[in-house]
């Protein structure tokens, strides 16, 4: 009795198996159909990244014009100069930050976090021990020290809501990016991957094609 | 810097740039150059293909957001981009709607699905 194992489109002949030729077109089967069913896996799944990207990029476009009407209401609020480049610090820290891992080889994923005090060894009591007991206690350092400022106070102390939705808006927009991003990264990882299947596949198979 | 994380850029209009600034995405001292370019309508081709070079050379940019109709004027370099960081995301902008047909990713992603591949 002979057992069975090989996949259903490869069926061992009556006749008893042939050594040689026979065994080794059996394998090239396996291993062909092997690779189409990594295949087929990949492409569904690439499809299904391409889907879920399409989802995220029609969201990703609802809160950028979300955003955009914000600004635009808070423009007829406060004045059509008052809010534009011309209300930019002229020092800024990130409050937003990337983190990029790497899942496998050239897969990468991104998450957006909010960074809070930067370099807290940067801040305090330095001078603690050289306090100055004459003059006005002076800061020189806190230009670097001093945590990131809210970007809405560019605009004034007392913004009107429509600025604080616009910016909503847009933080939701940076959380929807990075997501966006590791879709695509994982897109592009996945046809690198798929082409690499293909090439073996015509290997393996150089008639089919 | 290492320990804070990667940056994101935007290159784009007023609005755009300023919504993200109000995000918290901007970086702006002495010491650096800015994360992020405001096209206007006297912004050249060449200064906006530079600022777009410039941020694909530096290693603590993560993601790039431009507005679409400004990455169509600098497609070629776009494309020539295939790096997997920074990744490079094209937004709408208020006067141009996105049109995924443009989309540098998109387009490669449609190019994966051949007749014979599928053979």
């Amino acid at each position: 009795m002979k057992d069975l194992v090989c996949p259903l489109a490869v069926l061992p002949t009556a006749g008893g198996d042939k050594e040689g030729g026979g065994s080794e077109s059996d394998y090239v089967s396996m291993a062909a159909l092997d690779l189409r069913a990594e295949l087929d896996s990949l492409l569904l799944q690439l499809l299904g990244d391409l889907e879920e990207l399409e989802g995220k990029r029609a969201v990703l476009n609802a809160r950028v014009e979300e955003g955009w009407l914000s600004l635009a209401k808070a423009r007829y609020a406060m004045g059509t100069k008052s809010v534009g480049p011309l209300q930019y610090a002229s020092h800024m820290e990130p409050q937003v930050c990337l983190q990029a891992s790497e899942a496998q080889e050239g897969l990468r994923k991104f998450k957006v976090v909010r960074s809070g005090v930067h370099a807290p060894e940067e801040v305090g009591p330095r001078e603690a021990a050289l306090r100055r007991r004459k003059g006005p206690t002076k800061t020189p350092e806190l230009q670097s020290s001093e945590a990131p400022r809210d970007p809405l106070n560019w605009f004034g102390i007392l913004v009107p809501h429509s600025l604080r939705q616009a910016q909503a808006s847009f933080w939701d927009g940076l959380q929807l990016a990075a997501d966006i991003a590791s879709l695509q990264n994982r897109i592009d990882w996945g046809r690198s991957q798929l082409r690499g299947l293909q090439e073996k596949l015509k290997q393996l198979e150089p008639g089919a094609a | 810097m290492a320990g804070r994380g990667k940056l994101i850029a935007v290159i784009g209009d007023e609005d755009t740039v300023t919504g993200f600034l109000l995000g918290g995405i901007g970086e702006l001292n002495k010491n650096r150059h800015p994360n992020f370019l405001v096209v206007e309508k006297d912004t050249t081709i060449n200064e906006i293909e530079d600022t777009f070079r410039q941020f694909l050379n530096r290693d603590d940019i993560g993601i790039i957001l431009i507005n679409q109709y400004i990455a169509e004027m600098v497609r070629h370099a776009l494309d020539a981009h295939q790096h997997s960081i920074p990744a490079v995301l094209e937004i709408p902008s208020k006067e141009h709607p996105y049109d995924a047909a443009k989309d540098s990713i998109l387009r490669r992603a449609r190019g994966m699905f051949t007749a014979e591949d599928l053979r």
